[in-house]
């Protein structure tokens, strides 16, 4: 029996070892869980507010939704953007998921193919939520004809003038138009503007608007195909031409991934023109000891009108359940609740878009000083391709637009081969 | 015939037993040191064996990671998918040439500034120790940004700037926005980051080698650059051995040098294998060709350091 004795001492010894850097992390928990009420459910919230919005979130939005529905607690905990994703998978893997997020537009179709989030299309009240809000951002949920999510708010991307390099230009208004655009950015080249169009970078996000204004397309209408339409001829006379925005030195350093950003070009009146979204306002605007005023400094105007018309591109989050969240009926309750007009008008206050078109209508939201061309634009904004393979097409369009930017391809080669490619990701 | 006991030797007494006795005494022997080994093999076996085995097989499916989901066997797809994609060819050659590149000089320098702070008239040495080290412990992430500022384009960057007073230049670099200056850059942060390493290494060995032998050279009349030659370098050589070994790995390991300077940026031309990896698996969902590709990647370093190890191992054996 001696060996059996030293075989339980070794075993403890290795069992204290483990039990004591285990010990840390389970100990509170166990506690905190069972003397809770009983019948109070807590949903898990991810999400990725800013810190004025998360305010709002806090301060108003939580007690409110807890006053009307006592039985459920919310649970916020607010992510970090960077390395979101790579999170967000490991949670969905690891079963540690939240039970409710609110994530990029663009990766609901890629996590629903997956068989992360759990489809809503079917839960109760649903039909009421898809009346009451703008079509185009309910669009960005939609995953093989159901519905994985609902749009808690949107925004989109509009042309922002520097006002001190427009006076040295001689420019008194915001071009509405591709020829006048192109010319005014001339002029403002001419007045000694460092860059005159700044576009963010060669990402799709970036370039698009500019793409689809001068007539480009992506894909087909129900996002099957992209052969015919990337590589069309008016898609690559849209590539050609930003090109030779690069190569007249119109456009800023930005879109190679150069110094000042956007941003920072815009505050020392180096950039004649940017386009961003409303952030840029409700950020700058807080910021405290800036000499730069946003609302003063800049004028908005809606993109330039060319072949494509005056087009943006959507962006915004989609409320998500996951599917292996505990309580799924209480947290569609929540995202239900939350796409009403009450909450998204709390929620306007900080400048985000109301998805909700009572809330978007109101009033009280279009006295937020930038707010009407936002609304505006997004009238004709059109979202990304809302398909599960998005983010490996985009880097394939995004390196071959690079590219031609570059002068290293031809715009037609270059878009050949990415509809080629993106095709072949499709099947 | 029983053991003998009187003996001091065991290891002669085991030759004589048969084999029954001796199976008993190594189960009584195991017996005893299994449960020490316990955790030791079962950590090893969670955290390491499980996922390389786990990888592997991976690397032969279309890999869903929802649990309970299916992931279908598709053979050597993912394999043969890495020949046809251009990024992956850039991957190898960046891995390779920052492999070419950063192994020598980092080994140079190493040596070097090791040599040099190990000469008797040196003052605080400990000082200079942990000055080299300084850069190994700083945050990855934290000096990577600092690169970024220090690269940046246009006249806003220090280095720009710099080179801009001094008249070096005429306009600004874009750095980091061009495949060769950016593949500079990822270079030099490499080498900045590991050299300490080397150092702290080779200076251990120096500190190791015998006064006698130095003495015994000065005596016959060896100047200073014979003794290093024909002492040092011999005396040093399986430190050296070791050395090349981790720099290889570390520099084939290249990746946050990578991902958080270009990210792989301009057009993929500096992509590496680990950043590749990285973004197959996490931004594009593809697990199976991901994990293929690091098997080939991890195979390639078995090899490499396997080579390396039968030819600096025989030549010490001499």
């Amino acid at each position: 029996m001696k060996w059996f004795k030293s075989l339980m001492a070794g075993v403890s010894i290795s069992t204290l070892l483990l039990a004591t850097a285990c010990s840390g992390g389970g100990g509170e928990k166990a506690d905190g869980d069972n003397k809770g009420s009983k019948d109070k459910v807590t949903i898990e919230y991810w999400h990725t507010y800013g810190d004025q919005e998360e305010k709002v979130l806090v301060d108003k939005i939580k007690p409110l939704f807890e006053k009307e529905h006592p039985e459920i607690e919310l649970k916020l905990t607010r992510m970090p953007y960077e390395g979101l994703k790579q999170q967000v998978i490991a949670g969905v893997s690891g079963d540690a998921a939240p039970d409710l997020m609110r994530m990029d537009i663009i990766w609901v179709p890629e996590f629903a193919e997956m068989g992360a989030l759990k489809e809503v299309s079917s839960m109760d009240g649903f039909d009421a939520v898809k009346e009451s809000v703008f079509e185009g951002p309910m669009a960005t949920n939609v995953f093989e004809g159901k519905y994985y999510g609902v749009p808690v708010n949107t925004n989109t991307k509009v042309a922002i003038y520097n006002k001190a390099i427009m006076d040295k230009a001689g420019i008194t208004e915001a071009p509405k138009t591709m020829d006048e655009f192109v010319a005014a950015s001339q002029k403002a080249k001419d007045a000694g503007a460092k860059g005159a169009i700044g576009i963010g970078g060669s990402f799709s996000w970036g370039f698009l608007p500019y793409f689809w204004s001068l007539g480009g397309e992506l894909t087909n209408e129900d996002y099957t195909k992209f052969d015919g339409y990337l590589n069309s001829p008016e898609s690559i006379k849209a590539v050609e031409e930003i090109a030779k925005w690069q190569k007249d030195k119109l456009a800023a350093p930005t879109l190679l991934g150069g110094e000042p950003g956007t941003w920072d070009g815009m505050k020392k009146n180096e950039y004649f023109m940017i386009d961003d979204g409303p952030w840029f306002y409700s950020i700058l605007m807080n910021e405290e000891g800036s000499k730069f005023k946003p609302l003063e400094d800049t004028v908005r105007g809606l993109m330039p009108e060319g072949k494509g018309g005056s087009r943006s591109v959507i962006g915004g989050e989609d409320l998500v359940i996951f599917a292996n969240s505990k309580h799924p009926e209480e947290a569609w309750t929540f995202a239900k609740w939350m796409m009403t007009t009450e909450p998204q008008k709390i929620m306007s206050e900080t400048g985000l878009i109301p998805s909700n078109k009572e809330a978007a209508n109101d009033p009280e939201f279009l006295k937020v000083p930038f707010a009407k061309e936002y609304v505006e634009q997004l009238k004709t904004a059109m979202p990304r391709t809302p398909i599960p393979q998005w983010s490996e097409i985009e880097a394939i369009i995004n390196q071959n637009f690079e590219k031609v930017v570059r002068g290293k391809m031809s715009a037609e080669d270059a878009m050949n081969d990415a509809a080629k490619k993106a095709d072949s990701l499709l099947k | 015939m029983l053991p003998v006991k009187e003996t001091n030797h065991p290891e002669i007494n085991i030759e004589k037993d048969p084999f029954s006795v001796r199976f008993k005494k190594g189960l009584k022997q195991w017996r005893e040191v299994f449960p020490f080994l316990f955790l030791g093999l079962l950590g090893a076996g969670v955290f390491v064996i499980f996922p390389l085995i786990k990888g592997v097989i991976m690397s032969f499916q279309d890999y869903n990671i929802m649990p309970g989901a299916e992931s279908p066997f598709v053979g050597l797809e993912n394999y043969m998918r890495a020949f046809e994609d251009e990024n992956f060819k850039y991957a190898v050659r960046n891995t390779i040439l920052n492999t070419l590149v950063t192994v020598p000089v980092n080994w140079f320098f190493g040596l070097f500034f090791a040599v040099l702070i190990n000469l008797h008239f040196v003052k605080y040495k400990i000082t200079f120790r942990t000055l080299y080290y300084l850069p190994i412990i700083t945050s990855w992430i934290v000096v990577a940004f600092l690169f970024r500022y220090l690269f940046a384009d246009g006249d806003s960057g220090l280095i720009n700037f710099m080179l801009l007073k001094a008249g070096l230049v005429n306009e600004p670099i874009s750095w980091l926005q061009n495949q060769w200056t950016a593949m500079v850059v990822i270079w030099l942060f490499h080498i900045w980051k590991t050299v300490g390493w080397t150092v702290v290494i080779y200076l251990a060995a120096l500190q190791g080698i015998s006064k006698d032998i130095y003495e015994a050279a000065a005596i016959d009349g060896s100047d200073g650059f014979k003794t290093f030659r024909y002492i040092t370098i011999p005396q040093l050589r399986p430190i050296t051995a070791f050395v090349l070994i981790n720099l290889v790995m570390g520099a084939f390991n290249i990746f946050p040098q990578v991902y958080f300077i270009t990210n792989g940026g301009p057009m993929g031309q500096t992509e590496v294998l680990q950043s590749m990896i990285y973004k197959e698996a996490f931004n594009n969902f593809n697990f199976g060709y991901s994990s293929a590709l690091s098997v080939m990647m991890g195979l390639t370093i078995f090899l490499i350091t396997l080579a390396q190890q039968k030819k600096l191992g025989k030549n010490t054996d001499e």
